[in-house]
């Protein structure tokens, strides 16, 4: 019922600003226009569509994307894609209304407009066929943060690739190089990461949210316990007792925070522990210095790197 | 034990420097009868806190005060405005119109700002769980000068408090006290929403008055009262908020409300003379009676209309006495009930097995190649969808079940509730009859 209200309001919205579009700079017609959900699967789309795209995203970075509500002007941006880029798994679960909105066959799932990025993907923490709310995480099929495991990103360019070859046929080759480009500049920084990130294998780390398993697994990471206990709630004293005395035990070594998250109970975490604070990105461009791809596991590496080295309490 | 006082002396030591402070300043908004007029301050402070929260300050500096003081001060302002245009309308109109407003500018405000919605929420619960000691201390400091103040300027303030222009007083005078109050007021809710959030602000000021109040007219006893209740329903909420596992702010708020009720019982049930006490103690009971025979009437007309739907008052009685909806079962739909129970927490138990043993490769041994965990992926779906079946078959069952039970259970527990209810109207009817004058014949 609120979707509906939601979505007729949108679309009252949309229709009166329709009129409004004409004026807008018309995009250059021989680009490929792609929306992406994330910031993160737009870089990734930068990257392999190089000049051949303009690409926009719908959740401003710093942004979370799974408290993400739609706005009137993601209408008009859809209803101009040539490409639609999600992450699926119910992370960007509000997509479904916007594209049902705008009516286009093309662009509601199953469309060949619509690309989920989380296809082929080998997944973690399977969770059921549906979108439920269990464990304290409102994910979906699986837990839906695969792209901060680099090697995912060799998967997700090839979703990519495909469907902008499909749609500009004529540029294959030059998709295709740019993608090799890619692979490659990430294979080389991928070894430097696991480089940095070796000495600390099997360190045990207390997250705020449950977003790092794929980033845990690929650098040997040990998340034993998370701060919030449902997504959005902020923890009773109960749960930060638990998480506390399971740190204690646990011997952890840092506490790993997205931007966008309260910080106050992270801090008393740090603060009981006597252990420092990382700030770590889970979207490209929620932290300075993360505007790209490669960037985000650029920063996220040295960051976690520099907060297991010195162990000086609240580093951030 | 010991986990929790260390995670729970800090909150309890900031909530008890709060009630002070505004128990106080509540028993003040009550008696100028602008109960609204600190929920309007609150919000206005958190508007303010969010504009600077925009700009990249945090809420707890020295930016974020000054910013949130400007526009509570701007609210104090016009509070000491609207007492002038209280003859046309009712003042209580314009503090509701601030209210609103700064609630609407401050979604506007956070809007796009990162963690935009997080703060708002924030704002509105707080977060005293994690207050910090230096915090605690600076809300000791300021207060303890604020209420200074207020004891050296008691006699006009508490005077202005009773009546809006007091004799002997030029107009003047009465607009600079009444600022004055404000400003007070709108420092120490600036300093607490940040910490405490607007819901649990207002609670404080206004419950510990009322519960005051209600016993006495005498300030000092007044204070008294509103003090001691109000710093132990904090430490009740505090220790629910634990043991219950609930969100800290909003257990404080409901064990204010709790206090509150129980206090208004005590009044009418102990404090009255002895007649009044036994004809107060017949109404609870009378109401109590009502209320609990209503909800057996209701429950047992729902139960015998949907019988497969959601039954709340027949769950609870079932989770209360251990009996299942299998005693209205067949053997046979027993036993399936029963199996599926049991497989759905076995199928549970393999993806709980599976996801642990992926998660210990992550970090320990040979790691999992990606077809590895792409099997145990497919596993895991397999066993979700054979659990959600069994849960499936779990309800079905129950639905059966209480259709079966829908004029067993309906029947005798409609004519019971309807007997009760009868039998409670006649007496009061009764009462009636006797209690009217004799009519002239």
């Amino acid at each position: 019922m609120r979707a509906g209200l939601l979505g007729l309001v949108i679309g009252a919205a949309a229709q009166l600003a329709a009129p409004l579009v004409f004026l807008l700079p018309a995009p250059a017609s021989a680009a490929v226009n792609v929306v992406a959900t994330t910031t993160d699967l737009a870089s990734l789309v930068r990257e392999v569509g190089g000049n051949l795209v303009s690409v926009e995203s719908i959740v401003p970075a710093g942004v979370d994307p799974e408290a993400f509500e739609p706005r009137p002007g993601d209408l008009s941006r859809l209803r101009h894609a040539d490409l639609l880029m999600r992450v699926g798994l119910g992370y960007d679960y509000w997509l479904d209304a916007l594209v049902r909105q705008i009516g286009d066959k093309r662009l509601m799932p199953g469309g060949e407009a619509n690309v989920d990025a989380s296809a082929g993907i080998p997944l973690l923490e399977i969770r059921g066929q549906s979108v439920v709310s269990e464990g304290g995480h409102a994910h979906g099929v699986a837990n839906p943060h695969y792209w901060l495991d680099p090697d995912n990103a060799v998967t997700v360019t090839a979703s990519i690739a495909d469907a902008l070859v499909r749609i500009a046929p004529a540029q294959r080759e030059q998709i295709l190089a740019n993608r090799a480009q890619f692979l490659s500049r990430l294979a080389t920084a991928r070894a430097r990461w696991s480089e940095t990130l070796a000495p600390f294998a099997g360190t045990k780390l207390i997250a705020y949210h449950n977003s790092w398993p794929y980033f845990a697994r690929r650098f040997r990471l040990d998340v034993v316990a998370f701060i919030e206990a449902k997504a959005g709630v902020s923890p009773s004293p109960a749960h930060l007792a638990q998480v506390i005395s399971a740190g204690g035990k646990a011997n952890v070594r840092a506490i790993v925070h997205e931007p966008y998250e309260p910080d106050d109970a992270s801090r008393l975490v740090a603060r009981k522990l006597s252990v420092p604070m990382a700030r770590l990105a889970i979207t490209v461009g929620s932290i300075e210095g993360t505007n790209d791809y490669l960037a985000l596991f650029d920063y996220n590496v040295a960051t976690l790197a520099k907060a297991l080295g010195a162990r000086s309490p609240l580093a951030q | 034990m010991s986990d929790a006082l260390a995670l729970l002396a800090l909150p309890f030591a900031a909530s008890a420097v709060f009630v002070l402070m505004h128990a106080y300043l509540g028993v003040h908004v009550l008696r100028r009868r602008i109960v609204f007029a600190d929920l309007a301050l609150a919000q206005l402070s958190a508007l303010g806190a969010s504009v600077a929260f925009a700009n990249g300050y945090a809420a707890t500096s020295a930016a974020g005060f000054g910013y949130a003081l400007l526009f509570t001060a701007i609210g104090a302002a016009l509070l000491t405005l609207t007492r002038t245009l209280a003859r046309y309308v009712s003042q209580e109109a314009f503090v509701g119109i601030v209210y609103v407003v700064a609630t609407a500018a401050t979604i506007l405000v956070v809007d796009r700002a990162p963690q935009g919605a997080e703060h708002v929420k924030k704002i509105l619960i707080g977060s005293i769980l994690t207050v910090e000691p230096a915090d605690v201390a600076k809300f000791a400091a300021l207060y303890a000068v604020i209420g200074l103040l207020h004891w050296i300027a008691r006699r006009p303030l508490l005077a202005l408090s009773i009546e809006s222009s007091p004799a002997g007083r030029t107009r003047a005078a009465v607009w600079i006290c009444d600022f004055a109050f404000y400003l007070s007021f709108a420092i120490v809710v600036t300093s607490s929403v940040t910490t405490a959030g607007v819901l649990l602000v207002f609670s404080l000021l206004i419950m510990p008055a009322v519960i005051g109040s209600i016993f006495s007219d005498q300030l000092p006893v007044v204070l008294l009262i509103a003090w001691s209740a109000g710093i132990a329903a904090c430490a009740v909420g505090l220790t629910a908020s634990y043991a219950l596992d609930l969100p800290t702010g909003a257990a404080m708020v409901t064990a204010q409300a709790g206090c509150l009720l129980l206090a208004g019982l005590a009044k009418v049930l102990l404090f009255v003379g002895i007649g009044e006490r036994r004809r107060n103690l017949r109404i609870a009971i009378d109401a109590l009676a009502t209320a609990v025979l209503l909800s057996l009437l209701l429950s047992s007309a729902w139960l015998m209309i949907v019988p497969a739907g959601d039954q709340p008052i027949l769950a609870l009685v079932e989770s209360a006495t251990g009996i299942g909806p299998t005693r209205f079962l067949g053997a046979g739909q027993r036993d399936a009930y029963e199996s599926a129970a049991r497989d759905a927490v076995r199928f549970q138990g393999e993806v709980d097995r599976l996801d642990a043993l992926e998660k210990a490769a992550r970090y320990q041994g040979t790691p999992l190649s990606d077809d590895e965990v792409r099997r145990i992926a497919s596993y895991q779906k397999t066993f979700n969808e054979m659990t959600r079946g069994e849960r499936f078959v779990q309800e079905i069952l129950r639905g059966k079940a209480q259709t079966r039970a829908r004029w067993i259970i309906g029947v005798p527990g409609m004519l019971v509730a309807l007997t009760g209810l009868l039998l409670l109207t006649r007496r009061h009817w009764k009462g009636y009859l006797d209690s009217r004058p004799p009519s002239v014949e």
